[in-house]
């Protein structure tokens, strides 16, 4: 709902405004949702700049359509897919982080999702050469576990020193800031951020349930509010500046005792993909991982992978040889 | 400013009257005076106030450059390495939190009663004092206690022992002269001790942390102590309680970021039964294990103490041995003693824990 001013198209001055509010008319869509012979003769206004308001608001504030060749068209030539780094996970995730979409990673607290987000940052901004945004809203940023895992890819300090400069980290801590941070980047920040060198290819939201779940249930009001918000404010990044966004989400059990993932219903629809983490039974000191595909609109759900955090490059092997590795590197 | 109204921190009611005005972003509101945008939108003068003074603050450049102002993950190292950390007189503990208790971070205790959760505490509240030189932060200590577990007396113990241990430590002119200084009762007055008796007043006292550290910059440290005890009885409606956690969370990770402390928090044990097992679980419920930044589990196998790290964002799971002394919180020994020591558990010998052990820790 655009409030009317003067000045927003030729033809509206004080006067002219006057009048609309003295019907009650506020705003564009109060205008152009009312016959013009009518409002001519109510307000005393001439029909013809009537009409002619309405047309340049019409043309204006509408939305257009495009045909569905043409977005197939734009969608092939401006979705990238960026590697994670991890073999299993890219097998989940079909080669990947998509540009364009948001890719959601739940799991119990230690279940490996800020150590995931590192992975996929460092392997972006070291293997890739791409920018990275990080949205940290819980204090789990740490340079210093960055900087050894790019220690272990590369002992260069220069390529070192350049990927770290790539990962640009934001903190926040309640969903106002975290909402002012993102329409922020979309209005200014991502471009100034392409300027600079290197083109913006990922976003990371950790965690998003941290902001919202205080927010939602009980006699408040707004939480699904800004739930929506936040997430027509990733979407809207991921797609006017084909973005790869990744966020994290936290787990609740539900009626049967079974993980799933938080935020409820409402959030279940905006991430279009999304992977359940857990450590493996059993072994619950170990750094092995399990990813499980709980919604995605390319592969079939249910598809289980296992990985090691410790050895994100590498392919899963068998859990003998495993093991082996986590006791050599247990030795001080 | 680029904000849309609804996404202001505003009161719901009145952000509804001014959507329905028409406004929809904060310029829109930004050049109004209050008796205009009182007649426009429909609200009262007192609230046409509030959000023009909201929107001004907003403007303010402290504010925008929190939401704005992106680091580099390189100037966050230099940060992050300038911080430092809180040492525990436990060097293997120390080791496995990559120096001691982070500044900067939330690090969450959990233990049974009787662990060593309020030793650790109070040990922090002793270590956060050392000075620069000795490679301390020399900062000072709040506590909050909600248990009535503070003993000034045993705090007044591990002071004299941690003086003591600085003294043999002493090597140059600088350290002999900080150590002038550093005596039991300068010690103790720099810790500031809150007693809070239920969760009310806990959630106020968190509330007001913000003014209290711009006060008292050189704090340091914030403990909870501990933070279950007033959230585990008397309440009857747990989603509340889970959302209160949570809130109470990110206000403790904001605080630890922006004022540069490290806040500890100790949790209480409860029993989760599930296929027919019963295990010992962190209290407060799933999603307040995301809270913490750090979990420290605290545990007894026989005689021993273990402590174990369980969620860390850059530091290895492990496991380590530690004892409780007449001194304080500190290193098992390794090896028994031919002479009796001094400690008040002493280990049994076997099983020597310098590497990380694997084992389940129900």
């Amino acid at each position: 709902m655009v409030i009317l001013r003067e000045g927003i198209c030729p033809g509206i001055n004080e006067e002219f405004i006057k009048a609309l509010q003295s019907e009650d008319i506020k705003t564009v869509e109060d205008f152009v949702s009312c016959n013009p012979e009518e409002l001519a003769q109510k307000c005393s206004l001439s029909y013809k700049a009537l009409v002619a308001v309405r047309r340049v608001l019409l043309a204006q504030y509408t939305a257009f359509p495009v045909s569905g060749a043409d977005l197939y068209e734009e969608l092939l030539s401006s979705t990238a897919i960026l590697s994670t780094g991890n073999p299993s996970l890219d097998k989940l995730l079909d080669s990947g982080l998509y540009t364009g979409e948001i890719t959601e990673l739940a799991g119990s607290p230690g279940s490996g999702k800020t150590q995931v987000c590192f992975s996929v940052a460092v392997n972006i901004s070291h293997q890739l050469k791409q920018t990275v945004f990080y949205i940290d809203t819980k204090g789990g940023m740490c340079a210093n576990r960055l900087l050894q895992m790019l220690q272990s890819k590369t002992p260069n300090m220069e390529e070192q020193m350049e990927a770290l400069q790539k990962i640009k980290v934001l903190r926040v801590f309640d969903v106002f800031s975290l909402l002012a941070c993102l329409q922020n980047l979309r209005s200014n920040g991502l471009q100034k951020a392409s300027v600079g060198g290197g083109s913006v290819k990922a976003l990371m939201v950790d965690s998003v349930s941290a902001v919202l779940s205080s927010m939602l249930g009980g006699k408040q009001n707004e939480g699904m509010s800004l739930l929506m918000q936040v997430a027509g404010e990733l979407k809207m990044i991921a797609r006017d500046f084909s973005i790869a966004v990744l966020v994290t989400n936290h787990v609740t059990k539900d009626g049967n005792g079974h993980l799933k993932a938080g935020l409820g219903q409402s959030w279940s629809h905006v991430p279009r993909t999304r992977v359940l983490l857990q450590r493996i039974e059993g072994a619950e000191t170990s750094s092995l991982r399990t990813a499980t595909l709980t919604k995605s609109s390319r592969q079939a759900c249910h598809l289980v992978e296992g990985f090691d955090l410790c050895h994100w490059s590498e392919e899963r092997r068998t859990s003998i040889s495993g093991k082996r590795k986590l006791e050599e590197r247990s030795k001080p | 400013m680029h904000r849309t109204v609804p996404s202001l921190p505003l009161a719901p009611s009145v952000k509804v009257k001014l959507i329905n005005a028409g406004f929809q972003v904060a310029s829109d509101l930004i050049d109004m005076r209050p008796l205009q945008l009182c007649k426009e939108a429909g609200i009262s003068q007192e609230e046409a106030v509030e959000v023009l003074q909201m929107l001004r603050d907003d403007g303010q450049p402290h504010q925008q450059r929190a939401a704005t102002e992106s680091l580099t993950a390189l100037d966050l190292l230099h940060q992050e390495q300038a911080l430092g950390s809180i040492v525990t007189f436990c060097s293997a503990l120390d080791d496995a939190l990559g120096g001691g208790v982070p500044v900067g971070k939330t690090t969450e205790i959990c233990g049974s009663p009787g662990v060593g959760k309020t030793q650790l505490c109070m040990q922090l509240a002793v270590d956060v004092q050392i000075p620069v030189c000795f490679g301390g932060l020399g900062g000072k200590a709040l506590y909050i206690d909600t248990e009535g577990s503070f003993l000034v007396q045993r705090v007044a113990d591990m002071a004299e022992a941690a003086v003591q241990h600085c003294t043999l430590l002493a090597e140059d002119t600088e350290q002999r002269q900080a150590l002038e200084e550093l005596t039991v009762e300068k010690i103790l007055s720099n810790i500031f001790l809150v007693r809070c008796h239920d969760y009310v007043e806990l959630l106020a006292e968190v509330y007001l942390l913000p003014d209290f550290l711009s006060e008292h910059p050189e704090v340091r440290l914030v403990v909870i102590d501990s933070i279950a005890f007033p959230f585990r009885h008397d309440f009857e409606d747990l989603s509340q309680r889970t959302r209160l956690l949570n809130g109470l969370a990110q206000q403790l990770i904001q605080l630890a970021t922006q004022h540069s402390v490290a806040v500890v928090l100790t949790n209480q044990m409860t029993t989760r039964v599930s296929n027919g097992q019963s295990k010992l679980v962190p209290a407060l419920g799933e999603s307040w294990g995301h809270a913490a930044t750090q979990r420290l589990i605290l545990h007894w196998e026989g005689l021993r103490r273990l402590a174990s790290l369980y969620k860390s964002p850059s530091q290895m799971e492990a496991t380590i041995q530690y004892q409780i002394t007449v001194q304080g919180f500190r290193d098992a020994p390794d090896e028994p003693r031919p002479t009796p020591a001094t400690s008040a558990v002493s280990s049994p010998s076997g099983n020597h824990s310098k590497h990380p052990r694997m084992e389940d820790r129900s």
